[in-house]
This record gives C-alpha cells, sequence and structure tokens, in this order.
C-alpha cells in the first residue's frame, strides 16, 4: 500500500492494561474506501486496537495518522487534537450505545448541532435522510427502548454518518443481535461500503468479511498474525493459529 | 389558642428549612460530586475529606457548632440561618452520595458514545449523563427530602420557631406532655406521606424507563 493513499495509518501502536499487552505493536495502512476486516479470537486485542484508533483508548506508544494528520500519542493528547480526530472518524459499538432519554431522531441531530454547529432544522434534515438510508424513517419520533436491537443498530450507524466521517469503525456491531436482527445491520453496512466509505470492521461473522471486505486482518496476542484478501486468508491461512481459529468458527 | 392551630402556624417555618437546606444540600452536592470525580487527585481527596467530615458529624453537633460557636462570635447568625447552613451541609454531603451512586449507574458505553461522537464535556454532562443520572437519583433525593423533613424538628434546639419548638413550648406551658406531641408527629407524617408516595411513584416510573432502556 502506497503511503500517499492512506488515509489511516498506525505505528508501533501499544496498550498495556495492567501489565497485559493488549496492543503489540501494530502498525497498519488503510486506503481511502477500503474495507477492512478484523477478525482474531477474543483477547487478541482487536476491539483494544480499534478503540485505540479514535482515541477511547490512549495508547501508551505509537502514532497515529489520520489524512496525514500525525497524532503522537505517547505524550498527551490536546482537546483540539482529540475533537480533530473523532469527528473524522465515526464508531458503531456492539452494545449500539444510543441514548435512552432522546427520539431517534434528537440522537441523530443534537451531536450535528453541537460538534458540526449545524441549525436543528438542517440537522433533523440531514437525519431523515440518514434514517430512510438505514431504512427507518417510521422510528423517528420513537424512544430508542421502542426499536429492536438491529433498528437501534441500524440509528446507532446513521448517527455516526451524520457527523460525515472519513472512517468508520464498527466494533463487533451484530454480536449483541440475534441472527436474523444481525443481517438488516449487515445490509445496511454492505450498502455503505457500496458508497466507498472507509470501513474497519471488528467481527465475527466471517461470511460478511469474505464478501464485503477488501482485506481480511487475523489478530492474536496483540499482534497482526496475517492479512490478505480475504479469500486468500480464509483458503489459505499461513499460521497454525488462524487455521485453528478458522475451523473454530467455521465448526459453529 | 389551640394546639393545633399553633403547629399548623409553624408548619411554613418547618417546611421554609426544610425547602432552603435541601436546596443548598442539591446545589452543593452538584460541586462535591464534580470533585469527587475530577481528574486531579488533590481535589478528589478534598472533595471526599469533606464529605466524610460531615457525614460523621451528628447533625445536631454540627448546628450547635455553627450557632454557638461561629453564630456567636464575630458572624452575627438568625437561628433561622444557622439552621439551613448546618442542614443544607449536611445535605450536600448525603446528596452529593446519592449523585455519585446515580452517576456509576449510567452506563459506561454512554460516556464512550459521547465522547467518540465528538461531544464537548459539557455537553456530554449536562445533555447525555446528568438527565440519565437524575432518574436514577430522584427517588434517592425525595428519601433526602423526607428525612430532611423530619430531621429540621433538630433546629428547634437553636430557637427556630418550627413546628417541634412552638409544640415543645406549648407542651411546657399548658402541662400536657402528650397530646401535643402526638398531634406533631402527626403533622408530620400528613406533610411526609405525600413526598413518600411520589417517591414511590416516581421509582416505579423510572425503573420502568430503565427497564426499557
Amino acid at each position: 500500500m502506497k503511503q500517499a493513499e492512506s488515509i489511516l495509518s498506525l505505528r508501533d501502536v501499544e496498550k498495556t492494561f495492567a501489565g497485559h499487552k493488549a496492543v503489540d505493536g501494530v502498525s497498519l495502512d488503510i486506503a481511502r474506501g477500503e474495507v477492512v476486516a478484523v477478525i482474531g479470537p477474543s483477547g487478541s486485542g482487536k476491539s483494544t486496537m480499534l478503540r485505540c484508533i479514535n482515541l477511547l483508548e490512549v495508547p501508551d506508544s505509537g502514532t497515529i495518522s489520520v489524512d496525514g494528520k500525525n497524532l503522537d500519542t505517547s505524550g498527551t493528547v490536546s482537546a483540539r487534537d482529540l475533537t480533530q480526530l473523532r469527528r473524522r472518524v465515526g464508531m458503531v459499538f456492539q452494545s449500539f450505545n444510543l441514548f435512552p432519554h432522546m427520539t431517534v431522531l434528537r440522537n441523530i441531530s443534537l451531536p450535528q448541532e453541537r460538534v458540526l454547529g449545524r441549525s436543528r432544522e438542517e440537522a433533523d434534515r440531514r437525519s431523515m435522510e440518514l434514517l430512510e438510508r438505514v431504512g427507518l424513517q417510521q422510528k423517528a419520533d420513537a424512544y430508542p427502548a421502542k426499536c429492536s436491537g438491529g433498528q437501534q443498530q441500524r440509528v446507532a450507524i446513521a448517527r455516526a454518518l451524520a457527523l460525515d466521517p472519513e472512517i468508520m469503525l464498527f466494533d463487533e456491531p451484530t454480536s449483541a443481535l440475534d441472527p436474523e436482527l444481525g443481517l438488516e445491520v449487515l445490509a445496511v453496512m454492505r450498502q455503505l461500503a457500496d458508497t466507498g466509505m472507509t470501513m474497519i470492521v471488528v467481527t465475527h461473522e466471517i461470511h460478511f468479511a469474505a464478501t464485503v471486505a477488501d482485506r481480511l486482518i487475523v489478530m492474536a496476542d496483540g499482534r497482526i498474525l496475517e492479512q490478505g484478501p480475504p479469500q486468500q486468508v480464509l483458503d489459505d491461512p499461513q499460521h497454525a493459529r488462524t487455521r485453528t481459529f478458522l475451523s473454530a468458527i467455521k465448526d459453529r | 389558642m389551640d394546639v393545633l392551630s399553633i403547629i399548623v402556624a409553624a408548619i411554613p417555618v418547618t417546611l421554609g428549612v426544610t425547602a432552603a437546606s435541601f436546596a443548598i444540600g442539591a446545589l452543593l452536592g452538584l460541586v462535591l460530586v464534580a470533585g469527587r470525580r475530577s481528574r486531579w487527585t488533590v481535589v478528589r481527596g478534598i472533595s471526599r475529606s469533606i464529605v466524610e467530615v460531615l457525614r460523621g458529624i451528628p447533625p445536631i453537633v454540627l448546628l450547635f457548632i455553627i450557632f454557638f460557636g461561629i453564630g456567636s462570635g464575630s458572624l452575627r447568625m438568625e437561628p433561622f440561618q444557622a439552621a439551613v447552613i448546618g442542614l443544607g451541609l449536611v445535605s450536600a454531603a448525603h446528596l452529593s452520595e446519592v449523585y455519585r451512586g446515580s452517576l456509576l449507574a449510567v452506563p459506561k458505553g454512554q460516556f464512550e458514545a459521547a465522547d467518540a461522537l465528538g461531544l464537548s464535556r459539557t455537553t456530554t454532562s449536562a445533555r447525555v449523563i446528568a438527565p440519565q443520572a437524575f432518574r436514577v437519583a430522584m427517588p434517592g433525593m425525595v428519601t433526602w427530602a423526607i428525612s430532611l423533613l423530619k430531621d429540621s424538628a433538630l433546629v428547634s434546639t437553636i430557637g427556630v420557631a418550627e413546628i417541634m419548638s412552638v409544640t415543645n413550648q406549648y407542651a411546657r406551658s399548658s402541662g400536657d406532655g402528650l397530646m401535643p406531641f402526638i398531634l406533631a408527629a402527626a403533622v408530620y407524617i400528613a406533610i411526609g406521606t405525600p413526598l413518600a408516595i411520589w417517591s414511590r411513584w416516581l421509582e416505579k416510573r423510572f425503573a420502568r424507563i430503565r427497564k426499557a432502556a
């Protein structure tokens, strides 16, 4: 991957929790428009790596650069840099994390007003557009509690997209969902990938990874074990660890 | 004047002491809980010590310190002022603990979602966290208001003419030591019960919202 093309680069990112190296020197370049799926056993550091990208976890060392702007994470990161970074990177969580005391529409509009300074009308218009895109315009005035898990996750995707991010991070977006509800979320993500959005998806959905991702990364023990085109990694894994992990997933 | 009308006439004073102390406690409690969640260790330590000290002193001792100790010196104070300051401080410590518990009840994911969206600290606190924490804190706050209503009887000891004080005076002058106090008890119950019912109703209502969320 040529440096000039990459919209996101991680260099030697490390993160230790209580003596345990969750992320152990990960370097990664993501091209604009690329869809990257990250798989690996639990505890492999894939979620922590993802959370380091938008600094929900501040790495102990290493640099992160978005669109050529370098952030050295070994010192303290200024609030301004943090905001700059986060407005360009959207994130979708396993547990949706919608704000339960706001309607679906307010969930999507409030961040636009506060972060981008859009007017209420402008924000609401954009929110409705996005709700339509995820097929939930009829839920605009509902509270999250009145939505299924799959609907809540689609709203969460719309909420992140409303800030016009350049990169979208997905942290096991379907793990908390029944399989059929997961499918509607995956369909929205597939659509998003088709629009050319840069996406990094931590997931256990091998089929999604195989059919949507441009690249599949396998992580273990805080490191990138191997990576490549999904079919290649899935059909001809180079590491024994990968083979064990893949067969465990496929046998399910 | 019969005893009941004397007691009823003192209700506004009891309510005034209760309401003013509660208001002071509710606001100061916010300051204390903000201190306890500060990113600076020193601020956290100081806030925590203040809470521990205020909770460790019997309210009547605190009232005496403020009224007879401080109030009789350079800082002249009316009994009502001293009462409200004393019970306000006790309330601040207690309510800060109620707030703290309610903040712990807000899922970590809510803070993370706000962070990931790039919301400022102020917006996160005011628009995302506080409304959710408030629902959890509300029943505890009302429960405290009820305790405070009853504890306000303590301020009769520093000469605030509230329910307990006027009842006691009447009992002494009339020689009837039973009826006046039973009537006073009934009046406290009559004021406190609606609050208790409201608190239970709130608790049920918010539990329903939390479950749904």
